[in-house]
């Protein structure tokens, strides 16, 4: 008898979760509290209180020297030279790691200075680094809006995929009716949820396994901010209960923001008792929301752990509406002391970026040392006339088509409706296919009328 | 069954107000008693868009229904309409519980729940959901599930759904004129519930009922509904047309197009004239008859193509045993059913409402045929739900 080897008895990759500053700890905890395995966990903070506060076994106190255990003060470059200083340990507590999730909400100093780095120094250590980034509420301020913005440009340059999520977005379901704790507990709880549904996708082995190769389709374009639902239900009638759940998390919309979606990716997982009737109807139903041309990236996995229930996590992104970063005052900040993580040129870009793209899960991604880009970070002089923020350079680069395709049909039309539309002319028009119904069929066929 | 009781349709359509007055008798027969009817203004493709003129209208066609009938109007069932309408198919699924394996009332009630909770879009609300059928373990086809045996019990359900402020526009109309609503629902489905027979439903048919401002169709097969919806446009569209092209008013491009418009291209002699007659403010015209139903054809093939690609979407057009079924004022256009088969490869024919007695002027015209459904419609549902199940809505307008 020839025994085949199985293809699937390599270990699962070591996850290492990183917490970054005070909204990656609260998420960090809330992973742990959730049955995450706390030796796989490490918290980092400049703000010493904070990080006692948290139940992480593992903790790395940022800048003893730079901040003496207070926070930063919202200002990323603080920030920044905390982690420099804490960058020895910081690399050899990811040391072992084949893939490293951060966390970090990057309005402020801590999770928005230190986050590229700590990206980069995971990269450095061979792991496939993957970022799940907040932004912050609109309440919080245009300064934070736009540090944020800035945080996410470098993050992109350093990590091997950036999974943004919008807390205004996240918190506004709740927000109005529950307080803003609520707000906050609501974005981290989807954060959490996310970065669980994301490991157990490249963890665990599926009947239909999904890869790194459908994470990075989904979120290649750059500057995109992440749709995620997750749900799940052991319920009598639990594949449908699962998915509306899913579709109901607050950053879904009820399916309406999958719509438009090019990439959906959807898991299922379902304990040894999923049958595939439930998962034909589950995905009959979830076909509804998206369109003809979506493409959709299907995983389905069984896990003895979950009895009867079924788990499903609705993976999207879309666009952000427009390059965030403004020229706001902390231009001047640059000036005074350039951050470091502004340096990285546009080549060393583009190729930590697509060597991912064909990247084995388990083939510790990493690796990224041919062009060695990791030095150039620390190498490349810090630009002192160096133009305000990294992302003027990159933003534009990536991030093309402003206006989509479908609207400027409609406007085209315009012009010819006054004259054309008779008795219709002030109600709604009837528009199918970017034709105007109401103008006579004759008019827009061109046909010769005398 | 129950006594007999008096149930009004009422259309808001886009030409007309239609109130038709109807006893459901007890031998599940219905007898038109009269027929109310006012030319509609204020309504543009189905939907109210001058809700005080609309107002005016209903009050008129109410009006004229109790004078025929010798009814007071109090309670309606309303027909709705609108381009905005959508519907899809869902399942919901139950699984008995551990200890049981015969089906039970509850059984089916909690199935049909979780079919009718189907995802639509928070601004819409359900206009409609129609049970299709049952599947017991995956058993096809199941009609009464009570009393089988199995595990799992799955429905299907056709949800129609359409913008909630537009739907209750037409609500709030009846409540400012103290009018109740009994239940509302899709003409289409109103439509067919008038004009199909048992059989035709269960061959499979699409009904399309071409009206004033809105082209509704619903398909049937396996004696249940499986596909509907509604294209705004509809006779207006074909006045407008002629009107915009033949530069014409209005009212004598209606009148022309009743009196001489037709589908049917190459059927006219080469020069062939129609005269428009001079009237008061008018100065009276000669109008090729070939230009005429050119710009009638164009309009209307381009509606039925409209129509078959929303129903290519979903593959039942191969099933259609019993063809296809034309009906609403517009299907009186001359050419039309020919114009149908040319597009869809299909039988057409024209139908009417029917099984009905007693006013014969209403149930011989296919313009009744919506508002007739709405009656026919009260009679299938109350015959099985006892007149209830609506309570809420009243509630909702308190």
């Amino acid at each position: 008898m020839i025994e085949l080897p199985r293809s699937n008895h390599q270990p699962a990759p070591a996850i290492k979760f990183v917490g970054l500053g005070g909204a990656g700890a609260n998420v960090l905890d809330r992973l742990i509290l959730d049955g995450l395995d706390p030796d796989s966990a490490i918290a980092m903070n400049t703000d010493v209180q904070a990080l006692n506060g948290s139940v992480t076994r593992m903790k790395i106190h940022l800048g003893q020297n730079t901040t003496r255990g207070l926070g930063t003060g919202g200002d990323p470059d603080l920030g920044h030279a905390a982690a420099e200083e804490a960058a020895e340990e910081i690399s050899a507590a990811l040391a072992g790691g084949d893939m490293v999730f951060v966390c970090a909400g990057l309005g402020g100093g801590t999770g928005g200075g230190a986050a590229p780095l700590i990206a980069h120094l995971a990269r450095k250590a061979g792991a496939f680094t993957v970022v799940f980034a907040t932004l912050p509420f609109a309440f919080e301020g245009r300064r934070r809006t736009s540090q944020a913005a800035e945080a996410l440009a470098q993050i992109e340059t350093q990590a091997d995929l950036v999974v943004c999520f919008e807390n205004d977005r996240m918190g506004e379901a709740l927000a109005s009716a529950g307080g803003i704790q609520q707000a906050f507990i609501a974005a981290d709880q989807t954060l959490s949820q996310g970065i669980r549904a994301v490991a157990a996708i490249v963890q665990r082995p599926g009947l239909l396994a999904l890869g790194l190769d459908d994470l990075s389709a989904l979120l290649k374009k750059r500057n995109t901010r992440c749709l995620f639902g997750y749900g799940e239900s052991d319920g009598p009638n639990r594949a449908h209960e699962a998915l509306d759940r899913a579709l109901r998390s607050p950053l879904m919309d009820r399916g309406r923001m999958l719509a438009g979606a090019q990439d959906v990716l959807i898991h299922i997982t379902g304990g040894p008792d999923l049958t595939l009737n439930e998962a034909t109807i589950l995905m009959e139903e979830f076909n509804r929301h998206v369109s003809d041309h979506t493409r959709i990236h299907f995983g389905f996995a069984t896990d003895p752990h979950l009895a009867r229930r079924i788990c499903v996590a609705i993976l999207s992104a879309e666009e952000a509406p427009a390059p965030v970063a403004k020229k706001l005052p902390q231009a001047a900040r640059h000036v005074e002391t350039p951050a470091p993580a502004a340096e990285p040129t546009a080549k060393p870009q583009a190729e930590l970026f697509s060597a991912p793209l064909e990247q084995e899960p388990s083939g510790q991604a990493g690796a990224p040392d041919e062009d060695d880009p990791g030095d150039s970070y620390y190498n490349s002089p810090p630009p002192s006339t160096a133009p305000p923020m990294p992302e003027h350079k990159a933003v534009p680069k990536y991030a093309p088509q402003p206006a989509t395709a479908k609207k400027e049909e409609r406007a085209e039309q315009m012009p010819l409706e006054p004259a054309s539309r008779g008795r219709f002319e002030k109600s709604e028009p009837t528009i199918v296919d970017g034709e105007d119904l109401d103008v006579p069929t004759f008019l827009r066929k061109n046909t010769r009328v005398k | 069954m129950g006594k007999d009781r008096i149930v009004v349709g009422l259309e808001i359509g886009t030409s007309k107000v239609c109130a038709v007055v109807g006893e459901l008798k007890g031998d599940g027969s219905v007898q038109i008693l009269g027929v109310g009817e006012a030319p509609s203004r204020g309504v543009r493709k189905g939907e109210i868009v001058d809700m005080e003129n609309c107002g005016k209208c209903i009050r008129e066609a109410i009006a004229e229904g109790e004078d025929k009938s010798d009814v007071m109007i109090k309670n309606v069932y309303l027909g709705v309409t609108g381009a905005h309408i959508a519907s899809f198919n869902n399942r919901g699924s139950y699984t008995l519980p551990e200890d049981r394996e015969k089906i039970e009332e509850e059984d089916v009630a909690r199935v049909e729940d979780a079919a009718r909770t189907a995802p639509i879009p928070a601004r819409n609300m359900s206009v409609n959901t129609i049970l299709q059928h049952f599947y017991v373990d995956g058993q096809d086809g199941v009609v009464t599930p009570v009393g089988m045996f199995g595990r799992t019990i799955e429905a299907d359900h056709h949800i129609v759904h359409g913008v909630s402020n537009r739907i209750q526009n037409s609500f709030q109309c009846l409540k400012d004129l103290d009018l109740e609503i009994e239940d509302f629902v899709f003409t289409p489905y109103a439509a067919a519930q008038a004009v199909l027979t048992q059989s035709q439903k269960s061959t499979g048919v699409l009904m399309i009922d071409i009206g004033g401002g809105t082209t509704g169709y619903c398909v049937y097969a396996g004696g249940a509904v499986k596909q509907s919806g509604c294209i705004g446009v509809g006779g207006d569209h074909i006045t407008n047309d002629l009107s915009l092209g033949l530069r014409i008013p209005m009212g004598k491009a209606e009148q022309i197009k009743i009196r001489e418009g037709s589908c049917t291209l190459g059927n006219s002699l080469p020069g062939e004239t129609v005269t428009l007659k001079d009237e008061h403010g008018f100065a009276g015209k000669e109008i090729e008859r070939e230009m005429l139903n050119t710009i009638i054809h164009m309009r209307v093939r381009e509606t039925l193509e409209l129509m078959k690609r929303d129903l290519e979407k979903e593959n039942y057009l191969d099933y259609l045993g019993g063809g296809i079924v034309l009906t609403g004022g517009t299907s009186e256009l001359r050419g039309i059913k020919h114009l149908t088969e040319d597009v869809f490869g299909m039988p057409v024919q024209l139908c009417k409402a029917r099984n009905v007695s007693g006013v014969t002027s209403a149930f011989e015209n296919p313009r009744y045929s919506t508002a007739i459904g709405l009656v026919k419609y009260a009679q299938a549902t109350t015959g099985s739900e006892g007149g209830g199940g609506w309570r809420w809505l009243k509630d909702f307008f308190k």
